[in-house]
């Protein structure tokens, strides 16, 4: 119950950081959050299945550093492009409010 | 309540105060700081239910490369002046890291689980495809930056 707890308090943390933020890097730092969060939550798989909960661990690890890898590109690439790293500098993707 | 619920209810407690200095934070360099200081506590309630390789990948691989290249990331855009750090923070520091090196040493056996012993050879093939996941990723990624025009 505390684990749960504790990663629904870092998951809605998380989720408010990247809807306030206002540069890349803040929305990385959020979302590196939300993977602890993930972390918290398959604590109670390792009293279940521990090899399955393993290797959710390892696939977690794995999908976090390529989401890190991929995110560093794009905050490199936009601050070529940019000269800026804020949030309102991307001006593709995402929805629009009509 | 036992010893053991009253720590794990102090790491949770600390875990999602420090998540919430990323967030109350407005220095990105700090942000970042606190993130790795969530990430090491997360990887402490692992430690408190003696789950020990999670642990050792999460130190290395989360902690060690991920907040820490974050971190890197966060100093090297920081639009914030950089504050002057007293000096005298660094006794702190070496206090704990004293204590955690003789804590470690005065161990005289570490009973690690052998539960993960399997995981290697039942779960091979997802296990490639992760390694080559990344590779793909990583190659991927230097084109792009490669591609786009300055």
């Amino acid at each position: 119950m505390i684990l749960f707890l504790t990663a629904l308090a870092i998951l809605i943390v998380a989720y408010i950081t990247a809807i306030s933020a206002k540069d890349l890097i803040r929305l990385l730092i959020s979302l590196e959050l939300m993977f602890a969060s993930v972390f918290l939550a398959i604590v109670p798989l390792f009293a279940l299945k521990p090899s399955t909960a393993y290797m959710v661990a390892i696939l977690t690890i794995f999908t976090s550093s390529c989401e890190l890898l991929i995110l560093i590109t794009a905050i490199i690439l936009l601050d070529r492009i940019k000269r800026s790293i804020a949030i309102e500098a991307v001006s593709v993707g995402g929805e629009r409010l009509d | 309540m036992n010893y053991e619920l009253a720590i794990l209810s102090a790491v949770s407690i600390f875990a999602v105060l420090t998540a919430l200095g990323v967030l109350l934070s407005k220095d990105n360099f700090y942000s970042a700081l606190y993130m790795a200081t969530t990430m090491l506590l997360v990887a402490a309630i692992y430690a408190l239910y003696n789950l020990q390789p999670v642990v050792v990948l999460l130190v290395l691989v989360f902690v060690g490369a991920v907040s820490i290249v974050t971190v890197a990331l966060a100093a090297t855009y920081r639009t914030a002046p950089a504050r002057k750090v007293n000096i005298f923070w660094s006794i702190p520091a070496i206090i704990i890291f004293a204590i955690a090196y003789l804590s470690y040493f005065s161990l005289d056996e570490l009973n690690v689980s052998t539960e993960f012993s399997s995981v290697p050879t039942d779960y091979f093939n997802a296990i490639v495809i992760l390694f080559s996941l990344i590779a793909i990723v990583a190659i991927a990624a230097v084109k792009i930056a490669r591609r786009v025009e300055l």
